[in-house]
């Protein structure tokens, strides 16, 4: 019994291999994406970081020679380059003479704050701004025999409960995302030539007709296809740790680390979800009457676990998503990324569900290839 | 011995078995010879418990098919129609694999593939990638695959479609070889000339029924005719899907 | 008034940390008069510390976050199995830490400030370093929470009436050493930089880059000295070398006093508006020298109504003190002007800002100075300290307080040159008002892989008034002194001096708008 599964997975796996279309499949799934996510990642930060040297456009900067060379201490100039943001400071033509009355001087900053491009550069001149009004009506109440202190009333000590951890979180609860999805992505070929392929090949009838049963032949596919997915998802999480190791996260203030804890974990959680997706996959695959329409099948049906994972990773109906299948150990890897407890309940109880669903499928397969239909397509 | 009982089998509005009884014995090679559409490939199937038959049953050396399948099956050497080969395995990756699931261990499969090989002459392939194979080949690395294990009973489905006549050959002698070693030899063809060739009894088939079991020559007794070809078109009523 | 907009901790923030790490030795007179408030919890503190294991803390000023610890260390490490105390650290973890190995250690000034207090401020300054290095703050042993040898009590509440002039040293400074429960003697630089290396190697760091600011900067020679091989980089800001006494601070405060003077005077704005600067000075200060003057005013915070006695020492305390911010030097003219129109309200204000005290452990400040800097003087140096007037008053405040406080004397190698390859960049502020260019090219004398850097706008304190900062993230990443790229310290970051009490702009703008609204 077990040495027929053992030589049917051998050969699974060495067909498998040896066929381009599968390993390919995972391959650019297990390489591609995370290297997709850090080229959106790097691009991200370069556009929501301000440049170093941020150049805009100061009209008027002769009304107000002082905060012009605050601003450029700052690295904030007015060159008129390429590099120069849409950005615009004007000063206004009273500015000097409000300032010398010890009325407010006026400035204008136009801009479109709509543009993510733009926003860190805004928020930084804004900053940079309030930074200088607040230095000198400081110095105004001192020139004024008055201690700043008493304009401000209130101090307010902020403790951020987030984590180095949690805050990188953020980020790698969509790439968990990512990496749980290669689970579906990595078997998928291999999970439609092992079944319909192997229809279509006329070799279906050939090994049923040898001493082997049904249930043999499904767990042996299974694992084969179980097999391949733990690879891809083994392969992206190497792949996403180098890869990530890449990504300027320093300049966003946190770090995204892919510890070895996490991908121990990652690979745990992952095995019933690699074994529904195996059985959902071949079950999809089996009931499909070719290649082309098991794939096509498929596309859709993948859509489903896709929607779990993402529902999890923007925390949508969180209560109910955390007993089902996939999203309930997204939300326990979050939970871990984010320096929290596991919670064990949760996720026992998805991975039940999941590895329900899994064996659920798996009889369904061992009953629906008894069948003339599902064998012969008759 | 392969016998089957009384198989009726419907499928869709045809009835493609219809209360079919006949046995194969061993050290004989039987053929199972119809026009296309006869039930040839669906009694086949039956034999294999891969289709269930409405009513009768089928045996392999006495053991019933539906009740004891892996038993059953373990008694029995396939060759399809197509081959289903998997065209990235080689030949001898194949057969041992065939090998293996009908229970021999790792070594012993390893040495039966070997010496299968050697028997067909395949050893130049054995170690290619069966993708590209001349339909010959095929048909060896498929036969190869029925016959490794050394079942007592082998049936072949339509063996000599698509091949040349040198294949043709190669494939008579191993039946030859295999009768002679006391096998049961069953094959349904619809190519006249093979059968009188090779077979020991034909058994005529036509709308899933038995319509005369024999000799060649007994058959040709049977109807008054010269030929097993007249004799045939005589049993079944046309010549329709007859090749001679 | 001010725009509702505006985040008021950020308005400290840009006042006040340059005096916050720009202290570097303290009036003996200020030593008397300044009131620290501080909570004096440590003091009466007889319980036998313990370690704390690292945990997650937050320190002032920062929101995140960070690592806190202490470790227990004999406070007289001739005595290992004696008294032990506990000496705080904080790290502030790096962002993406690319070298575990390797911690960029702080070290702060005073002598008598606390590192971790100032964490925020690091945090802020060393942004750079941060993103790969973990930033490590000591608390050096009697300051901040690492056993502090605080001074409270009899006159040392501040006042604007208080005669500053007429307090007796000797009796605040015995005042302050009957609090002490620590053996004072044990407080000096070298006890603490063992400290220092305990703390290294409890945290597993095999190597360290420095940054010594002020006195943090004696403190990073003699990590030079004593543990070259732990060190990757050094970086000493505003720089005290060992040949140097601290005392001598005086010439320094004459020295940025002149260059404020003489800058006002080729400024044509400053220069119009301010056309006998240096006399208005001189006036003011002989008049101060001669008797306090007494006026009644609105107390800066309160805004009550009290009796203000300004004395020549709360003068050129608010002078000096205001030299060490760019931002507040801006503010000098102006303030110098209107004292010598009997208008004191800016200088009030100025003084006003150092009321609460500077933050120092003075028990501490003590320790080292009267161990460390004021056995050395010898007469030449002393000759010398009488030719201005915070030299003077220097001399007199240690005279009296350091025999009461009794330290005992530093060995005579402690004053050597530092000798080192270690690559090492010094930065000097050219208005600096403690410690001069010049200071950094003596300490440099033997060191081999040294550069020496002045930044033309900065006073006390170059990292945080320039892209220092930058630089000493470039030397952290290189270890190569000699490729900085230096031309960015040029940058004019200075601001324009104030021309009255609202504006650093021209005021013709106003008098035309005026002018035009008139006709």
């Amino acid at each position: 019994m077990i040495a027929q599964i053992r030589t049917m997975l051998k050969k699974e796996l060495t067909d498998a291999a040896r066929d381009k279309r599968s390993v390919m499949a995972g391959l650019y799934y297990a390489i591609g994406a995370p290297l997709m996510m850090c080229g959106m990642f790097m691009l991200l930060i370069s556009q929501v970081t301000s440049p170093d040297a941020l150049n805009i456009n100061i009209e008027h900067s002769e009304r107000a020679p002082d905060l012009v060379k605050f601003l450029a201490s700052n690295d904030i100039t007015s060159i008129d380059d390429s590099s120069r943001k849409d950005i615009v400071l004007s000063i206004s033509e009273d500015y000097a003479s409000n300032m010398a009355k010890g009325l407010p001087a006026e400035l204008t900053l136009s801009a479109d704050n709509s543009d993510e491009k733009l926003q860190s550069s805004i928020r930084r001149l804004e900053k940079s701004l309030q930074l200088y009004s607040a230095e000198m009506g400081s110095l105004r109440l001192i020139a004024r025999g008055i201690d700043p202190k008493v304009v401000q009333p209130i101090k307010v000590n902020v403790e951020d409960q987030a984590t180095a951890d949690s805050k990188g979180g953020m980020i790698l609860g969509v790439a968990t995302f990512m990496m749980i999805y290669a689970v579906f992505i990595s078997g998928m070929n291999l999970a439609i030539d092992t079944s319909a392929g192997e229809r279509e090949r006329n070799s279906l009838a050939l090994l049923l007709s040898h001493p082997v049963t049904t249930r043999q032949i499904v767990w042996a596919k299974m694992a084969a296809v179980t097999v391949f997915a733990m690879l891809g998802l083994l392969l992206t999480l190497v792949i996403s740790k180098i890869a990530y190791g890449f990504v300027p996260w320093q300049e966003l203030g946190f770090s995204v680390n892919l510890t070895p804890e996490f991908i121990a974990l990652m690979l745990i959680v992952s095995l019933p979800i690699a074994l529904m997706a195996a059985a959902l996959q071949l079950f999809v695959s089996f009931m499909a009457k070719s290649f082309k329409e098991a794939q096509s099948y498929l596309t859709i049906v993948l859509v489903v676990p896709m929607m779990l994972s993402l529902a999890a990773s923007y925390n949508i109906a969180p209560d109910t998503m955390q007993w089902l299948p996939v999203s309930g150990q997204m939300q326990a890897l979050i939970a871990f990324i984010k320096g929290k407890e596991i919670p064990m309940l949760q996720l026992l109880l998805s991975s039940a569900s999941t590895l329900a669903i899994a064996f659920a499928l798996t009889f369904g397969m061992e009953k629906s290839l008894k069948s003339e239909k599902i064998v012969f397509g008759l | 011995m392969i016998k089957v009982a009384n198989l009726s089998k419907r499928i869709g509005d045809v009835q493609a078995l219809n209360d079919l009884s006949f046995s194969a014995q061993d050290g004989q090679i039987t053929g199972l010879l119809g026009p296309n559409g006869a039930g040839k490939t669906t009694c086949l199937r039956t034999v294999f418990g891969l289709l269930k038959p409405d009513a009768g049953h089928a045996e392999i050396d006495g053991i019933d098919v539906a009740k004891s399948p892996i038993e059953a099956k373990q008694q029995l050497g396939l060759f399809p129609d197509p081959f289903g080969l998997y065209e990235r395995l080689t030949p001898r990756e194949y057969i041992r694999y065939f090998a293996e699931l009908n229970g021999l261990s790792g070594k012993q499969a390893k040495q039966a593939a070997a010496k299968v090989l050697d028997k067909l002459h395949m050893n130049d392939i054995a170690d290619r990638k069966c993708k590209g194979f001349s339909q010959g080949q095929r048909m060896k690395t498929a036969l190869a695959q029925a016959i490794v294990h050394e079942p007592t009973n082998i049936i072949l489905d339509e063996p000599t479609r698509g091949l040349d006549v040198m294949s043709t050959r190669v494939l008579r002698d191993i039946l030859r070889d295999l009768k002679q070693q006391g096998h049961c030899v069953l094959f349904s063809s619809h190519v006249m000339q093979e059968v009188a060739a090779l077979c020991d009894q034909v058994i005529v088939m036509a709308d899933g029924k038995v319509v005369a079991v024999g000799s060649p020559d007994e058959l040709c007794q049977q109807t008054g005719k010269a030929s097993l070809e007249d004799a045939f078109i005589q049993l079944i009523g046309t010549d329709e899907g007859i090749a001679a | 008034m001010f725009d509702g907009t505006l985040d008021p901790t950020r308005q400290t923030t840009s006042l006040q940390p340059k005096y916050r790490l720009a202290l570097k030795t303290i009036l003996p007179a200020v030593l008397a008069l300044s009131s620290y408030s501080f909570p004096i919890a440590a003091m009466a503190n007889t319980e036998v510390p313990q370690p704390e294991a690292q945990h997650a803390c937050y320190v002032t000023g920062l929101s995140e976050q960070v690592r806190c610890g202490s470790i227990l260390v004999p406070e007289n490490h001739q005595q290992p199995e004696g008294k032990q105390i506990a000496i705080h650290y904080t790290v502030l973890p790096a962002i993406k830490s690319n070298f575990g190995a390797e911690a960029f250690l702080a070290i702060a000034g005073g002598p008598g400030q606390s590192a971790i207090d100032n964490a925020a401020y690091f945090d802020k300054v060393f942004s750079k370093v941060r993103q790969y290095r973990d930033i490590l703050l000591i608390d050096q042993r009697g300051t901040g929470r690492s056993n502090p040898l605080n001074c409270e009590g009899e006159g040392f509440e501040a006042g604007l009436a208080l005669n500053d002039e007429s307090i007796d040293i000797a009796a605040t400074t015995q005042h302050c050493l009957d609090e002490q429960t620590a053996d004072i003697t044990q407080y000096g630089s070298e006890s603490a930089l063992k400290d220092f290396e305990a703390v290294r190697q409890h945290l597993g760091y095999s190597k360290l880059h420095l940054y010594g600011i002020s006195y943090g900067s004696r403190m990073a020679q003699l990590y030079m000295r004593h543990y070259p091989q732990v060190l990757e980089t050094v970086t000493l800001d505003g720089v005290v070398p060992m040949q140097q006494s601290v005392v001598a601070i005086g010439d320094a405060i004459e020295r940025a006093t002149q260059i404020l003077l003489d800058e006002c005077q080729t400024t044509p704005l400053c220069q119009q508006s301010f056309p006998t600067l240096a006399a208005d000075f001189a006036k003011v200060d002989s008049r101060l020298a001669e008797a306090a003057i007494t006026t009644t005013t609105r107390h800066p915070l309160t805004g009550e109504a009290s009796e203000l006695l300004l004395t020549r020492s709360k003068f050129m305390g608010a002078i000096r003190m205001a030299m060490y911010g760019a931002n507040i030097r801006a503010l000098l003219p102006y303030a110098i002007n209107q004292a010598a129109q009997d208008n004191f309200q800016p200088i009030l204000g100025l003084y006003a800002l150092n009321m609460d005290g500077i933050g120092l452990a003075m028990g501490m400040h003590s320790s080292v100075v009267c161990g460390e800097d004021w056995p050395r003087l010898d007469d030449a140096m002393r000759q010398q300290l009488q030719s201005n007037y915070f030299g003077e008053q220097m001399l007199i405040g240690f005279d009296e307080s350091c025999p009461i406080w009794n330290m005992p004397a530093v060995s005579e190698d402690f004053s050597d040159a530092i000798a080192s390859d270690i690559p090492t960049l010094l930065l000097s502020g050219e208005n600096d008002p403690a410690t001069p260019p010049s200071w950094a090219e003596l300490a440099m004398e033997k060191m081999t892989n040294a550069t020496h850097l002045i930044a033309p706008y900065a006073t006390h304190g170059v990292a945080h008034q320039s892209c220092a900062n930058n630089l000493i993230a470039d030397l952290v990443n290189s270890r190569d002194v000699a490729q900085l790229d230096s031309e960015c310290l040029s940058r004019d970051v200075s601001r324009n001096f104030y021309l009255n009490a609202s504006t650093v702009e021209t005021t013709t703008a106003a008098n035309d708008a005026q002018g035009a609204s008139n006709d």
